[in-house]
Parts: C-alpha cells; sequence; structure tokens
C-alpha cells in the first residue's frame, strides 16, 4: 500500500481489473453459498420458510434493495441544506 | 478485602479523577490508565454477592450488588475503560480527563447498585459527568447539543427518582428487583422508572438526544460515551423488565427504523449512533422476550457491541482527527495514507455485521435463536431485515465512503500510536469474543448448551451478508445507490429545536400583539378623558369659565334647599 503516494498513483483498490476481480469473486462465493443449501439439510428449522431453497440469500438481497430506496424516499421527506439549523436557531436569537 | 468489597466499584476511578487537575498535564492520561486497570483488577477480586449494606433514613441500602448480571457489565465497562484511556493518551486537557474517568466510574458503580437510590445516585453523575465530553469541543453547536443532552438525561434521572420514591411509599423497600408483575402489568413506580430507563435506552422517539448529541462530541469523548449510558440502561432494563413483552416491539421499531435513516446520513459519526440506536434495538428485543437464551443472548450482544461499537467510533474518530471532517462527501480513498485504521475497521465492520469468527457473529444470533425458539416469526423476519441494514450501514458503508469509494485526494498521516493500539486491542477483542466464545458465555447469567458455529448457522447467516452486499455492488452498477449528499437529515430532534420554539415565538408574537392592543385603547381611552377635561376647565370651559352672580345666587339657594331636605328625610 501507499503511504503518500500522489492522486494520480491508483492503489490495489483502485485498479480496475481488481475491482472487476473482487466483483468476480464476490459473485461466485455468493453463488456457492447458494448452492451450499443442497448439502444440508437444517436439523432444526422453526419456520417453514427457512427450509426453502437459499431463503438467506434472496431476503438479504431484497431487504439491502428495499432499505437503500426506503432511505432514498426518506430522503426526500427529511433532508435539508447542512446549515438548516444553525440558520434557523440564530433567527429564534434574533427575535428573543 | 470486605472493607474494600463495601465501597462501589468504579469508586477509585471515581475519586482518582477528582485529582487529576493536580497533576502533570501528561501524567493525566496515563493515570486514567491506571486508575481503571487498578480498578479493574480490584472488581475481579471481589467476590459475588451483596455487599455495603446500610440504613439511611429507616431504607435498607446495598451499594454493591454484583451477579451474574452485573459481573460482566461491569467488566465490559472496564475494559472500554481502559481501551478509551488509550485511545485518549494524548489529549491535554483536563476537562476531558477528569469527565472521561468520573462518567466511566459512574457507570460502573451504577451497573453494581442494589437499590434504586444508589443506582439514582450513579445514574445521574454518570449524565453531568459525560456532558463535559460534549462541551470539550469548545463550539457553539456541541454547547447547545450538550445543553439538550443535559437536560434529557437529568429528565431520566428525575423520573427514576419519582419512580423510587413511589416505589418506596407503596412497598416500603427501596431493592431493585424486577417490576414485572405475575399479570405482565406495570405499577406506578414501574412505569416511571422504565420511561427513565426508555430515555437512556433510546427508544423510538426518545432516542434522538444520541444522534444529536454524540457527533459533535470530541474525538475521544465519543468512544466514551458510546460505550456506558446506554449499556447501562440496558442493563438496567435486564434488572427491572426482562420478559415485558412490549419491549419486543419497542425494540423491533429500534432496530429497523435507523437503519433508514443511516442510509442517507451524511455525517459518518452519525450514522454510527443510528446504528447503535438500530444493536440496542437487537438487545431491547432479548429482554422483551426474556427466556434464559434470549438474556444471555442480550447480554452478550452488550459485551461485544461495546467492543465493537467503541473500535468504529475509534476508527471514526482517527479520521476526524486527521482529516478535520467526518462527512462522506469529503472522504473517500483513505486507505491509502491510513491502512491501519482502514484494517481495524473492517474488523469492526465485519463484527457488528455478524461475520462467521467475529464477536457479533456469536452473540446476535442468540438473540435471533431466541426469537425463533419462541416461534415469533415476525419478530425473526424483523431481525434477519435489521441484519442486512446492519451490514449496509456499518459493514458497507462506513468502511466504503470513509477508506474507499471515490478517492478525495486527501493525504493525511497514519492515526497517532495510542489511537493505533487501541483499534488494535479492540480489534483483537472482537475477534477472540468471536472465536474463544466460550470465554464469552461462560460470564453470562444462564449456563446453555448453546453452539454458534452450526453448518446451518454459518452457512445461513453468510448467505445473508454476502447477497446483502451483492445488492449494494449490483445498485452502484445500476447507479441507483444513493449518492453521499451534504444535508441534514432531520428527525424527533426537530420538535423541540425548531418546532416547539416556532411555536413559542408565535405565541409570544400573539402575546405582545394582544398586551400592546390593549395598552393602546387603554391609553387612548385615558387620552380623550383628559382632551375633555381640558376642555372642561379651560378659560371657556363649562367648569373654567366665570359665572354671573345671579346664576351664583340661584346655585347656592339650590344647594342648601337640596341638603336640607336631606337632612330632614
Amino acid at each position: 500500500m501507499n503511504a503518500s503516494g500522489s492522486t494520480n498513483n491508483p492503489s490495489w483498490f483502485e485498479r480496475p481489473q481488481n475491482i472487476r476481480n473482487m466483483i468476480i469473486a464476490l459473485v461466485v462465493s455468493c453463488a456457492g453459498l447458494a448452492l451450499a443449501d443442497l448439502f444440508y439439510t437444517n436439523p432444526h428449522p422453526h419456520f417453514p420458510i427457512e427450509t426453502t431453497f437459499a431463503f438467506q440469500a434472496w431476503f438479504g438481497f431484497v431487504s439491502f434493495v428495499v432499505i437503500v430506496f426506503l432511505g432514498r424516499l426518506l430522503r426526500l421527506l427529511v433532508s435539508r441544506p447542512e446549515d438548516y439549523y444553525e440558520s434557523e436557531e440564530q433567527d429564534h436569537d434574533r427575535d428573543r | 478485602m470486605t472493607a474494600i468489597a463495601d465501597l462501589p466499584p468504579g469508586l477509585l476511578m471515581m475519586i482518582g479523577a477528582l485529582f487529576l487537575p493536580l497533576l502533570a498535564r501528561r501524567m493525566q492520561a496515563w493515570t486514567v490508565l491506571a486508575l481503571s486497570a487498578l480498578s479493574l483488577a480490584l472488581f475481579i477480586l471481589t467476590p459475588s454477592g451483596d455487599h455495603g449494606n446500610l440504613t439511611l433514613f429507616g431504607a435498607e441500602l446495598h451499594l454493591v450488588r454484583i451477579d451474574s448480571i452485573s459481573r460482566p457489565f461491569a467488566i465490559v465497562f472496564h475494559l472500554a475503560a481502559i481501551i478509551s484511556a488509550i485511545y485518549a493518551l494524548h489529549v491535554r486537557d483536563p476537562r476531558q480527563h477528569v469527565a472521561g474517568a468520573l462518567y466511566a466510574g459512574a457507570a460502573i458503580a451504577a451497573a453494581c447498585a442494589g437499590d434504586l437510590l444508589t443506582l439514582f445516585v450513579f445514574w445521574e453523575l454518570t449524565a453531568i459527568s459525560s456532558v463535559f465530553l460534549i462541551w470539550a469541543s469548545d463550539n457553539e453547536r456541541s454547547y447547545r447539543a450538550g445543553m439538550r443532552y443535559l437536560i434529557i438525561q437529568v429528565t431520566s434521572g428525575v423520573l427514576l427518582l419519582s419512580g423510587a420514591i413511589v416505589q418506596y411509599v407503596e412497598t416500603g423497600s427501596l431493592s431493585f428487583t424486577s417490576f414485572v408483575g405475575a399479570d405482565e402489568g406495570l405499577t406506578l413506580a414501574g412505569k416511571l422508572i422504565l420511561v427513565a430507563f426508555g430515555i437512556k435506552c433510546a427508544f423510538p422517539l426518545l432516542h434522538n438526544w444520541l444522534q444529536d448529541s454524540y457527533p459533535k462530541a470530541t474525538v475521544t469523548g465519543t468512544v466514551f460515551l458510546s460505550a456506558f449510558t446506554t449499556k447501562l440502561a440496558v442493563y438496567s432494563l435486564i434488572r427491572g423488565f426482562a420478559g415485558f413483552e412490549p419491549l419486543i416491539w419497542v425494540g423491533c421499531a429500534m432496530t429497523l427504523f435507523p437503519i433508514v435513516f443511516a442510509v442517507i446520513e451524511n455525517d459518518l459519526r452519525r450514522v454510527l449512533a443510528y446504528s447503535l440506536n438500530n444493536q440496542l434495538g437487537f438487545m431491547v428485543v432479548g429482554i422483551g422476550i426474556g427466556t434464559e437464551l434470549a438474556i444471555n443472548g442480550t447480554v452478550a450482544h452488550a459485551f461485544c457491541h461495546i467492543i465493537y461499537k467503541s473500535l468504529l467510533f475509534m476508527s471514526m474518530g482517527a479520521v476526524l482527527y486527521r482529516v478535520g471532517t467526518i462527512k462522506a462527501t469529503e472522504l473517500g480513498g483513505l486507505h491509502k495514507s491510513m491502512p491501519w485504521t482502514t484494517t481495524f475497521c473492517l474488523i469492526g465492520a465485519g463484527a457488528i455485521s455478524g461475520f462467521p469468527l467475529l464477536s457479533g457473529f456469536v452473540s446476535k444470533s442468540m438473540i435471533i435463536s431466541a426469537a425463533a425458539e419462541q416461534h415469533m416469526l415476525g419478530v425473526w423476519i424483523v431481525l434477519l431485515i435489521a441484519s442486512a441494514g446492519v451490514m449496509e450501514h456499518s459493514g458497507i458503508k462506513i468502511p466504503f465512503f470513509a477508506f474507499f469509494a471515490h478517492d478525495s485526494g486527501k493525504r493525511v498521516q497514519e492515526a497517532p500510536r495510542n489511537m493505533l493500539v487501541a483499534m488494535a486491542m479492540a480489534s483483537a477483542g472482537c475477534i477472540i469474543l468471536g472465536t474463544a466464545y466460550p470465554l464469552l458465555y461462560g460470564l453470562l447469567p444462564h449456563t446453555l448448551d448453546y453452539h454458534p458455529y452450526t453448518t446451518t448457522h454459518v452457512v445461513t447467516q453468510l448467505q445473508l451478508l454476502m447477497f446483502a452486499g451483492l445488492a449494494f455492488v449490483f445498485l452502484m452498477k445500476m447507479g441507483w445507490y444513493p449518492a453521499e449528499q451534504r444535508a441534514t437529515v432531520l428527525d424527533t430532534d426537530w420538535f423541540y429545536r425548531i418546532a416547539i420554539p416556532r411555536l413559542v415565538a408565535k405565541l409570544r408574537t400573539g402575546i405582545v400583539a394582544a398586551d400592546s392592543a390593549v395598552r393602546t385603547a387603554f391609553i387612548s381611552g385615558l387620552t380623550d378623558v383628559l382632551d375633555y377635561a381640558r376642555a372642561a376647565f379651560c378659560e371657556t370651559g363649562l367648569f373654567g369659565r366665570t359665572w354671573s352672580t345671579n346664576a351664583m345666587a340661584f346655585w347656592a339657594s339650590a344647594l342648601l334647599a337640596a341638603s336640607l331636605v336631606v337632612y330632614y328625610l
């Protein structure tokens, strides 16, 4: 790793080739984990849904996507300029 | 040993803190570290049981109660104090050292309090000492946030005291035991105390002091803050409200809503504050379920959480210390200049997400399993969603936007050595707790046969986390992941920072207007009377002009006649 490198000197994590390889590794391990479901049985399932194929895999994927999209919706509602509180609070001080 | 056992654990740190200002500045930090280590050694030697029994105004007090619930909390509080003290070794600010040691000592003493009065005293002391860690940032924003924090924390203490008084009047005892009756109902004292604990535990709608104040404390102060207050509340809830079912739903809400806020928050220490909230939710669910497995899981999760959350706050603190900002929009590419901090942060991120071999995996799973064993499908699903959410904000967002993402071009020094040592210790803690988990399980209140590393558990957990990671890559590639934006995210603090002041301002304007209207009307009435009087009494007025002798004689006799009539009637 480069402790004092300049901006135009990409590190290992910034080279496009390495990023592509990391993504491929992630996809392969995800596929492996999903397929692993075929090779063991859950000894103590508590809910029927637990035993369906790769339940936690798709559930994790869907939850993540839903959370991110909910975040985008929430941003429309509650996002304000960065100095929102400072300017507002100063206004109230001026009232006094 | 008995004489020492009768004194609250942590007292050494509290008394020592008061003498710190007498020492040379560079000695103060080391003294806090020495005091914390010594206090831990003393605590480990103290036998379990009730100590420090005394009678005050007819009430039985137990200053110290060490049992299988308070012991793990006091131990992890000590460890957090030691790690935080190492992290703060470079600080030359006496206020922060005094506040830190006093705060940690008070939290330890509170976790070992056997009665409600002792608990109240140390409960308030944690509030009053910790606020100085926020004020020590020395700016207007932190001063205001500290004030809000103090008001909320002291309110919690006042509710606790009210509850304790009601309890004493009703039962004649101040002892701190479960408030949950056989019929699952709470007495008035129980309700007051539940709200007091709920404020400190950041229950939904009572939570926002946490996101408001923690990110405004100093770099080292936030590390102290993250460890004690909320976990003291978790401890107290275990003691007082284990098995109180409404807590399950409170906890579910707590795990869910912060993850959505964390997605859009730009200040990474604030993201961690939301994440703290979400982790507390897991613990509150465990307390609500209340089975032996659930309580074990809660204690274990609190233990692990203190270590990995300090680690995450330490790594973000190191970034703030070196770069001068903690806004995601300003950061990125720091792995090149802060490789060690990056590594430690990744370990913390893995631990909180619950990757196998790290601490979160062996503790969070107990709570999730406890929900499954009670066949609570809804709760189980909520906890799984929350686990994916943890992966989103703490597992990916924090390390990714601080250390990787696009290069911000910022080139800074690696964190100071003492910070790195503290982070290394916490990282080692995460790995040890995750691998040598029987050490942790041995400390828990109930003896249980629970094995986290089963094939099913490892595979399903990895499926959840890796597919969540895959979802992140997918959203990034599609350009659907929301870009970081400089913004203030409104939360419930909006009500007391903006809405109520605005309402009060409106009310004030209304009162001022009504007041001035009444005054104007009165003054104009008075002016009219004066004008009339002036007109009547001037030289040509009715009373002012010179009257003729005839008229005067007439009026004099008329008056005489009138007085005669009155006299004879």
